[in-house]
C-alpha cells in the first residue's frame, strides 16, 4: 500500500524532471531536471530491493556526473547569444513523440505477457552489499577488470583532449 | 490478244540514259571541265527520236494487223508488289491508245528538243535543262504506256516533279520558284484526290489484278456507289493535272519557266495527261454517267472563264496558257459526255498549234530580249516572217476555221454537246469559241498587223532550230485534222476507227442539223474574227492596255485561295510552333526533367551531416520496424 | 503499482523522453543530458528485472552501465569544451564538414 503510493510519487518526479530537462532553453534549469529525475531514479532502485544501486547511484550520477556538468555549464559562461535558436523544437517533439510509441507499445506489450510475480521489498540476502562483490568477483571478474582499463583511457583521453594546445602560428612572408 | 514484245521497254528507257547522260556531263561541265553544247543537245535530241522511231515500228505492229483485230502489246517487266491479295507488276501496255498518245508525244517532243537548242543556246544551265527534259518524256511516257494505275501514277508523279524543275529553272529569280512551288503544291492536291480515287477502285472492283484491262472485266463486281466515288475522285487529279477550275491557279504562273516548258508541258503533253487518265477509264465513266456530266459542266466552265480573262491579258505567253486551259475545257466536255475518241482528237490537234504558237510566241520574246508584253514587242510582220505566218496558221487553227485542223476537232466537240442535248454546255462552247477567236486574233493584230514604229528594235538573229520545227509544227496543224474527217464532209473518221475499244459514244442526228451545226460554229468564229479586227487591227500600240478591274485581275481567284486557304493554314502552323511546340511540349519535358532534378535534391538533404538527423532517421527505422513486429507477433 | 508493468511503463517513458532529447533540441549539453537520461531508464530496466527473477546479475550489469556513463561523461565534455573554444557557439548544427553542400 505504502510502497504504491511511494512508487507513483518517485515515477512522478522522475518523469516530472525529465520532461523539464527536455523543454527549457537554458541549460541550468535542464541540468537541474535531470538532478532531480536521477534522485528520484536512485529511490525507485531503492524500492526494487537494490540498496547498493541506490547507493552508487546517488555518489556516482547524482554525485559526480551531475556535479561536473553543472561545473562545466558554469565554467564556459554561456550567455544568450552562445545559445542556439531552436524554431521547430516543438515540432520536432511531437514528431518524436509519434515515432516512439511503436516502440513503446511493443515492448509494453511483450512484457505484460509475461507472468506476474512478487515485487516486495526484501530485506536480505537480495541486493545488498555483500552478495552484489561476490557476484562481482566470481561471475564478472573479468568485466570489472575491463571497466576499469575503460575508466583509465576515460582519464586519459579526458586529460589529453581538454590540453591547452599551443598554437604554432605559420608567418607568411 | 496480248503479244509481247520489248520494245516498249526502250521507249521509255531511252530518254533515262539521255536524261542520266546528260546529268553526268553537266556534273562534269560544272566541276571540272567545260563541254561544248553540241554534246548536251547531241544527246538530248537523239533520245526522243530513237523513241520517236520505236513507237513507230509499234504503230505499224498494230496498223499492219488490221482495224479489226483488237492486237495488244504487253511487256512485264518484274512483280513490283505482292501485299496480301493485291499483285502489282511493273508492266507496260501498248495498245491503239497508248501508242496514239506515245506518238505524238514522242514527235512533238522531239521537235520542241530541237527548237531548245536554239532558245536556250545562251543559258548557263544548258546540259542541266535536256537532262530535265528528257526525263519528263520519260515520266509521259511511263504514264501513257502503264498498265495499272499504279503505274500511270509514277509517271503522274513524274511529270509533275519534272514540270516543278523546268519552271523553276531560273532559280535565281524568286517569284520564278514561287511559281513552281505553286505548281507542284496545287499538283499534289489534285493528287490526293487521285489517290483516293485508286483506293476506292481497290475496294470496289479488284478481282485478279490491278490492271485496266482486268479491271475493265471486272467491273460489274463493283457497287455504282463505289464506282461513283472513285470515277469522281480521280477527276479530281485530273483537275489538278490538267489546270480545271478549281485547281487551275497554277497554270499562268507556270509561264515562268522557259518557253520551251511551256510549249512542251503546259501545251502538249503533261496537261492533256488528265484527259488521257479519264480516257483510261473509260469503262467507270460510262458506267456512271452523272459523273460524266458533272465533268462535262466543269469543263465548260473553264474554258469559259479562261477565255474571258484572256480577253484581257498582256503577256504573251499568259494569253497562251489561259488558252491551253480554255481548250483542255473543251476535251474535259468530250470527255465527260462519253466522246473519248472526239477528245483525244482534239488533244492531238491541240498539240501540234498550241505548240507552234508557244515557240513561236518563245521566238520572238528572244528575238526581243525577253520581254513579254504584247504592246512593247509588236512589230512588223516582215521583219520576222516564218514566225509570224506560222503564227497566222495557229491562231486560225485554233480559232477553228476551215480546212485547218482546229476546226475538225472543235467542231466535233460542238456537235456532240448538241447531240447529247446537252444545251447549255453547247451554248457556253460556242461563247467561248467566239472568245477563243476574239483573243487570238486580237493577238496576231496587235503583234504583227497594228501600225507601230519599232523600227529601232534590234533583233536577234532567229537560228534554223527555232523555225525549221515551226514549219514542221504547221504542216502538222494544217492537215492533222484530215485523219479525222466526219462522215458528212466525206472522210473515214480514221482515228475513231483506230479508238474503237473506247466505246465511245455516238451521234445520231440528221445530216441537216449537223450541217446547220458546222455552219454556226464557223459563223461565231469569224464573228470573232471581225470583231477582233475592228478594234485591233489600226490599234495604237502605244496605248497599253493595262490589267485592272475583275476580268483583268483573274477574277481575284488567287487573291481568295491566298486568304482562305494559305492564310489560315499559316496562322495555323505558326500556332502551333510557337504555343504548342514552344510553350506545352517543350515546358512539360523540360519541366520533368527540372522536376526530376528538384527532386534529387530534396533527396540530398537527407545525407546531410547533421548527426541528429540522423539519429532521427534512425528512430524511423526502428519504429517502422516495430510497428511491423506489433502487427505480426502479436496478432493485433 | 509496484509490479513488473509498473516499473516498466516508468522506465519506457524515461527512455522515450530520453530519445526525443536528443533527436528535438540542438543544444549540445541537453543532447548529452537526454543521452545520461537513456542510460538511467534503461538501468531501471534492469535493476527491475533483476529483483523480478531474483538474480543479482541485472544489478550488476546497471553498475557496469554507470561506470560506462562516468567515463563518456569525462569524454564528451571535454570534447565539448574544445568545440566551445572553437566556434563559441553551443548549436550543433553548425558542425556539417561531413558533408559537401549542394547548391
Amino acid at each position: 500500500m505504502i510502497s504504491d503510493i511511494i512508487f507513483i510519487g518517485l515515477s512522478f518526479f522522475a518523469i516530472a524532471g525529465a520532461l523539464t530537462m527536455i523543454f527549457h532553453t537554458i541549460p541550468i534549469y535542464s541540468a537541474l531536471g535531470l538532478l532531480i529525475s536521477v534522485l528520484s531514479i536512485a529511490g525507485l532502485f531503492a524500492l526494487l530491493s537494490a540498496t547498493f544501486m541506490f547507493m552508487v547511484q546517488i555518489i556516482v550520477y547524482a554525485g559526480a556526473i551531475m556535479t561536473i556538468i553543472l561545473f562545466i555549464l558554469m565554467f564556459l559562461n554561456i550567455k544568450e547569444e552562445n545559445l542556439p535558436k531552436e524554431p521547430k523544437k516543438n515540432l520536432y517533439i511531437i514528431v518524436g513523440f509519434i515515432l516512439i510509441l511503436p516502440i513503446n507499445y511493443l515492448i509494453i506489450k511483450s512484457i505484460s505477457l509475461l507472468p506476474d510475480s512478487n515485487m516486495n521489498i526484501v530485506q536480505e540476502n537480495f541486493g545488498g552489499i555483500k552478495e552484489f562483490g561476490i557476484k562481482l568477483y566470481q561471475e564478472w571478474l573479468i568485466p570489472f577488470e575491463l571497466i576499469s582499463i575503460l575508466l583509465l583511457v576515460a582519464l586519459i583521453g579526458a586529460v589529453v583532449l581538454a590540453k591547452q594546445r599551443t598554437i604554432k602560428k605559420i608567418k607568411n612572408d | 490478244m496480248m503479244t509481247n514484245t520489248s520494245y516498249l521497254l526502250w521507249i521509255i528507257l531511252v530518254p533515262i540514259i539521255g536524261a542520266l547522260l546528260n546529268t553526268l556531263f553537266y556534273f562534269y561541265n560544272i566541276k571540272i571541265n567545260k563541254i561544248p553544247q553540241v554534246i548536251f543537245s547531241l544527246i538530248g535530241t537523239i533520245t526522243p527520236f530513237i523513241s520517236f522511231i520505236l513507237t513507230l515500228k509499234l504503230f505499224f505492229i498494230l496498223f499492219n494487223d488490221g482495224i479489226n483485230n483488237n492486237i495488244i502489246l504487253e511487256q512485264n517487266l518484274f512483280k513490283w508488289l505482292e501485299v496480301d491479295s493485291l499483285d502489282i507488276n511493273m508492266a507496260l501496255l501498248g495498245d491503239k491508245l497508248s501508242i496514239f498518245m506515245a506518238m505524238f508525244i514522242t514527235f512533238v517532243g522531239w521537235l520542241i528538243h530541237i527548237y531548245a537548242i536554239g532558245y536556250m543556246h545562251k543559258d548557263e544551265g544548258f546540259g542541266k535543262f535536256f537532262a530535265y527534259f528528257n526525263l519528263f518524256l520519260a515520266s509521259m511516257l511511263i504514264l501513257v504506256l502503264a498498265n495499272n494505275p499504279i503505274i500511270m501514277f509514277i509517271g503522274w508523279e513524274g511529270v509533275g516533279v519534272c514540270s516543278y524543275l523546268l519552271i523553276s529553272f531560273y532559280y535565281t529569280k524568286e517569284e520564278n520558284v514561287i511559281a513552281g512551288n505553286k505548281a507542284f503544291i496545287v499538283n499534289r492536291i489534285g493528287d490526293f484526290g487521285l489517290i483516293l480515287g485508286m483506293v476506292t477502285l481497290f475496294f470496289g472492283i479488284y478481282e485478279t489484278s490491278f490492271t485496266f484491262i482486268d479491271m475493265e472485266k471486272n467491273l460489274i463486281i463493283g457497287s455504282v456507289e463505289i464506282v461513283t466515288v472513285s470515277a469522281f475522285l480521280l477527276f479530281i487529279g485530273a483537275m489538278g493535272k490538267s489546270a480545271q477550275i478549281p485547281l487551275h491557279v497554277w497554270l499562268p504562273d507556270a509561264m515562268a519557266g522557259p518557253t520551251p516548258i511551256s510549249a512542251l508541258i503546259h501545251a502538249a503533253t503533261m496537261v492533256t495527261a488528265g484527259v488521257y487518265m479519264v480516257a483510261r477509264f473509260h469503262f467507270l465513266y460510262s458506267y456512271v454517267e452523272n459523273v460524266g456530266i458533272f465533268i462535262a459542266y466543269i469543263g465548260a466552265l473553264s474554258a469559259l472563264f479562261a477565255a474571258i480573262i484572256a480577253t484581257k491579258q498582256t503577256d504573251i505567253k499568259k494569253i497562251l496558257a489561259y488558252s491551253t486551259m480554255s481548250q483542255l475545257g473543251y476535251m474535259f466536255i468530250a470527255v465527260g459526255l462519253g466522246f473519248y475518241n472526239w477528245a483525244l482528237f482534239h488533244v492531238f490537234t491541240h498539240a501540234f498549234f498550241k505548240a507552234m504558237l508557244f515557240m513561236g510566241a518563245g521566238g520572238i520574246i528572244i528575238a526581243l530580249h525577253h520581254e513579254q508584253n504584247i504592246f512593247k514587242i509588236a512589230q512588223n510582220r516582215k521583219k520576222l516572217p516564218i514566225i509570224s505566218a506560222t503564227f497566222l496558221i495557229g491562231v486560225i487553227a485554233i480559232s477553228g476555221i476551215p480546212p485547218f485542223s482546229g476546226f475538225f476537232s472543235k467542231d466535233a466537240i460542238l456537235t456532240a454537246a448538241f447531240a447529247k442535248e446537252e444545251y447549255l454546255i453547247w451554248s457556253i462552247a460556242m461563247i467561248t469559241a467566239f472568245l477563243t477567236a476574239f483573243y487570238m486574233f486580237r493577238l496576231y493584230f496587235i503583234l504583227f498587223i497594228a501600225p507601230n514604229n519599232n523600227k529601232d528594235k534590234k533583233y536577234v538573229y532567229t537560228s534554223k532550230t527555232i523555225t525549221i520545227p515551226l514549219i514542221i509544227l504547221a504542216i502538222g496543224s494544217i492537215f492533222a485534222g484530215f485523219l479525222n474527217v466526219p462522215a458528212i464532209l466525206g472522210g473515214s473518221f480514221y482515228i475513231d476507227v483506230w479508238l474503237k475499244q473506247l466505246n465511245s459514244s455516238s451521234i445520231h442526228l440528221s445530216h441537216l442539223t449537223e450541217y446547220i451545226l458546222i455552219f454556226s460554229s464557223v459563223t461565231i468564229s469569224i464573228l470573232g474574227i471581225y470583231i477582233a479586227y475592228k478594234k485591233y487591227a489600226r490599234y495604237d500600240v502605244y496605248n497599253l492596255e493595262n490589267e485592272n478591274g475583275i476580268i483583268g485581275n483573274k477574277f481575284y481567284i488567287d487573291e481568295i485561295y491566298d486568304y482562305i486557304f494559305v492564310k489560315s493554314i499559316k496562322k495555323a502552323s505558326r500556332f502551333i510552333s510557337n504555343i504548342i511546340d514552344n510553350k506545352i511540349i517543350d515546358n512539360s519535358l523540360m519541366s520533368l526533367s527540372y522536376g526530376f532534378v528538384n527532386v534529387s535534391k530534396k533527396i540530398i538533404t537527407i545525407k546531410n551531416s547533421h548527426v541528429r538527423y540522423y539519429t532521427l532517421y534512425m528512430l524511423t527505422g526502428i519504429s517502422i520496424i516495430s510497428l511491423y513486429l506489433c502487427i505480426k507477433l502479436l496478432g493485433k | 503499482m509496484t509490479n513488473l508493468m509498473g516499473y516498466s511503463i516508468v522506465s519506457m517513458i524515461l527512455f522515450s523522453i530520453g530519445t526525443i532529447g536528443v533527436i528535438s533540441r540542438r543544444n549540445i549539453f541537453i543532447i548529452y543530458m537526454s543521452i545520461e537520461l537513456m542510460l538511467n531508464g534503461i538501468n531501471l530496466f534492469l535493476v527491475t528485472f533483476a529483483r523480478y527473477h531474483f538474480n543479482m546479475d541485472g544489478q550488476i550489469l546497471a553498475m557496469m552501465t554507470i561506470a560506462i556513463a562516468a567515463a563518456e561523461a569525462a569524454i564528451f565534455l571535454s570534447v565539448i569544451i574544445l568545440l566551445f573554444r572553437t566556434k563559441k557557439s553551443l548549436d550543433t548544427n553548425i558542425f556539417n564538414k561531413l558533408s559537401k553542400e549542394t547548391k
